[in-house]
């Protein structure tokens, strides 16, 4: 293993192991994780019926699309970089800037390892899950481009968690711009229903906007509503708003960085 | 202990840290009070600037422990953070074995090691070889090195007990023990510890002084003590630094600012009687406690065996000792009268104005 990630990857680990330690919480999430996928399959089961349902998105489309976008949103939700601002609050991350490690990198490798563990400890509850409501399995390919999808959505995902955090340097508190942002990334990007459902011009700009990148264009291809032949475009426009999202995000950590090392924080 | 360097560097060797001159100044918008004066602030471009540290120039050699003593707000830490590169000074100079700290911070990481008596360093939630383990990745030491220093350290320190234990069900002695090797792990060429022994029993506070002099005398650890106890300068330097609202008004050795100012001695007498109307010429009744009497007494007027005899040709008296003051309370003494010197020109320049204790 190269040297120069061996810090990264020990970061990880450590995320992980820690996660494990609070194994009520994982528990508790597997119960209400099953329960909201029988409650989503209700509501949407309720709302096909009372409504014309949407040319695209049949029924079972629909429930998959739901409960897919759940089991995202258990890995998505988890901002590993939080604790930037229980840092910056702290002063702690005076002694994290004495260490020879790029900061960002750490906040990317711990989250990432706290989301492993929560991502397998979705798998048990998934099974069960999959007892209760009916999901569709696609081919290999589209559950391969999605995998590769769902990978960008998380990056981009992470950096625009890790923009919200470092505001925390000269806020301290970012408490109600991150839930402004989660609700706006929830609602726009996908998850709580699909973008089709948006009409006319409302429905083309939330489909250019970077939070379609998180959780839409992975599930669009779960679903099929988006054919193999659009695959590649729509995983391109992802890795531009990732390219974007990471140099506006490394813009940001420069800024803070200047600003604790000139006016001490 | 060796015979360790002292602060006046040696011709031919390059001192480990060095400054000059060096001078931080925050910059804040200057606030105005009241809602209103919430909202002007917020278009305010006036600002306010605080000086934190004033021409501090100083070097180090390297094996040294020094003490760098000031009250709150003196700028100490404002240095020490500018040592450890995450400060950019206003002006000034600053080298820490050969780099300038803030532009190469993580190559100055390396090379230094830092402990703090009120933060800790560790994983909260995993067991203590777990934060070693993850050092040992941050630093890359090599996997024999790292094993040499984390059985020596844990013999020393009498980490055996709880090395598996998760750092939140530590004592705060065992923590700090932790911390301690923590912060070495990786051999760093200088450890700044920030109030180290803050909180601790005196059991733990003895085996930190004793791992801290031992460090030093057998690695010739550099090692800068931020403390207000005094007593772990007291046990641990031979040098100390002492700053005052940003400047330094002291840099020299313990014993030469205690001979100098320890004009003054307790003699402690136990009599056998209730004397109400004791008293002796030449020296001054400092406390009272039942038969137990504490004198103060100036030695260039009076010297102790004459105060002794003074005091048995007139009282029966069971027990007496002389007390030596302790750099604690001479070091309170030069911050409300200031630093003067004895000698011009060979230290630093006596405060000239008065400062709250």
């Amino acid at each position: 293993m190269n040297a120069a990630f061996a810090p990264y990857v020990a970061f990880g680990q450590k995320a992980f192991a820690r996660e494990a330690t609070y194994r009520v919480e994982v528990f508790t999430n597997v119960g209400s994780l099953i329960l909201r996928v029988y409650l989503l399959r209700s509501l949407w089961t309720a709302l096909y019926r009372q409504n014309a349902a949407p040319p695209d998105i049949p029924l079972h489309a629909m429930i998959t699309y739901a409960t897919v976008a759940l089991l995202m949103s258990l890995v998505l939700e988890i901002d590993g970089s939080r604790s930037i601002r229980e840092k910056v609050r702290e002063g702690s991350i005076a002694t994290d800037l004495m260490k020879p490690i790029s900061l960002p990198l750490y906040f990317f490798s711990d989250g990432f390892g706290q989301t492993l563990f929560h991502a397998l400890m979705i798998l048990p509850s998934l099974a069960l899950a999959l007892l209760l409501v009916h999901v569709d399995v696609p081919s290999v390919a589209t559950l391969t481009a999605f995998a590769i999808s769902f990978g960008f959505g998380y990056l981009v995902n992470f950096f625009l968690n890790f923009m919200m955090n470092v505001i925390a340097f000269w806020t301290l508190e970012t408490f109600a711009i991150q839930l402004m942002v989660r609700w706006a990334s929830d609602l726009l990007g996908g998850m709580l229903l699909p973008l089709a459902f948006f009409p006319g011009v409302l429905g083309t700009i939330v489909a250019n906007l970077p939070f379609a990148a998180i959780y839409s264009t992975p599930l669009r291809i779960y679903i099929g509503e988006l054919p193999p032949s659009g695959w590649a475009a729509a995983i391109g426009s992802q890795a531009a708003w990732l390219l974007l999202f990471a140099a506006a995000g490394a813009i940001v950590w420069r800024a803070a960085e200047r600003r604790v090392v000139v006016q001490g924080g | 202990m060796p015979e360790r360097a002292t602060h006046q560097s040696k011709a031919g060797t390059m001192p480990i840290i060095e400054t000059r001159e060096l001078r931080k100044v925050f910059r804040s918008v200057k606030r105005t009070p009241g809602a209103l004066g919430a909202l002007r602030t917020l278009f305010s471009r006036e600002f306010v600037d605080r000086v934190a540290v004033e021409g501090v120039t100083m070097a180090l050699d390297e094996g040294e422990l020094v003490g760098y003593i000031g009250p709150n707000g003196a700028g100490k830490s404002t240095t020490i953070k500018m040592l450890t590169g995450i400060l950019v000074p206003t002006s000034g100079h600053v080298r820490v074995a050969g780099l300038e700290p803030h532009a190469d911070r993580k190559r100055n990481a390396r090379n230094i090691g830092v402990v703090f008596g009120q933060r800790s360093q560790l994983y909260w939630d995993l067991p203590l070889i777990e934060s070693f383990e993850l050092l040992r990745a941050i630093y890359a030491v090599p996997a024999g090195r790292y094993k040499e220093n984390l059985a020596e350290f844990t013999e020393l320190l009498e980490m055996g007990d709880f090395l598996n234990t998760p750092v939140r069900q530590l004592s705060l002695g065992q923590r700090m023990r932790g911390d301690f090797a923590a912060a070495m792990l990786h051999d760093p060429r200088i450890v700044y510890l920030d109030e180290p022994t803050i909180g601790l029993d005196v059991v733990a506070k003895e085996a930190i002084r004793t791992f801290v002099a031992r460090v030093n005398a057998e690695r010739g650890t550099t090692f800068i003590l931020t403390t207000h106890d005094l007593a772990d300068v007291e046990r641990l330097c031979r040098r100390i630094v002492l700053i005052d609202k940003g400047r330094i008004i002291y840099d020299g050795q313990v014993e030469q600012i205690k001979s100098q100012y320890g004009t003054h001695r307790t003699l402690v007498v136990e009599l056998t009687e209730d004397y109400p109307a004791f008293a002796v010429p030449g020296a001054e009744v400092e406390a009272r406690t039942g038969n137990r009497v504490r004198l103060r007494f100036d030695r260039r007027t009076v010297s102790a065996d004459v105060l002794i005899r003074r005091v048995t040709e007139a009282y029966c008296v069971s027990d007496v000792s002389i007390e030596e003051p302790e750099l604690e309370s001479i070091i309170r003494h030069i911050y409300v009268e200031g630093y003067t010197d004895p000698e011009p020109g060979s230290g630093a320049a006596a405060l000239p104005h008065p400062v709250e204790a």
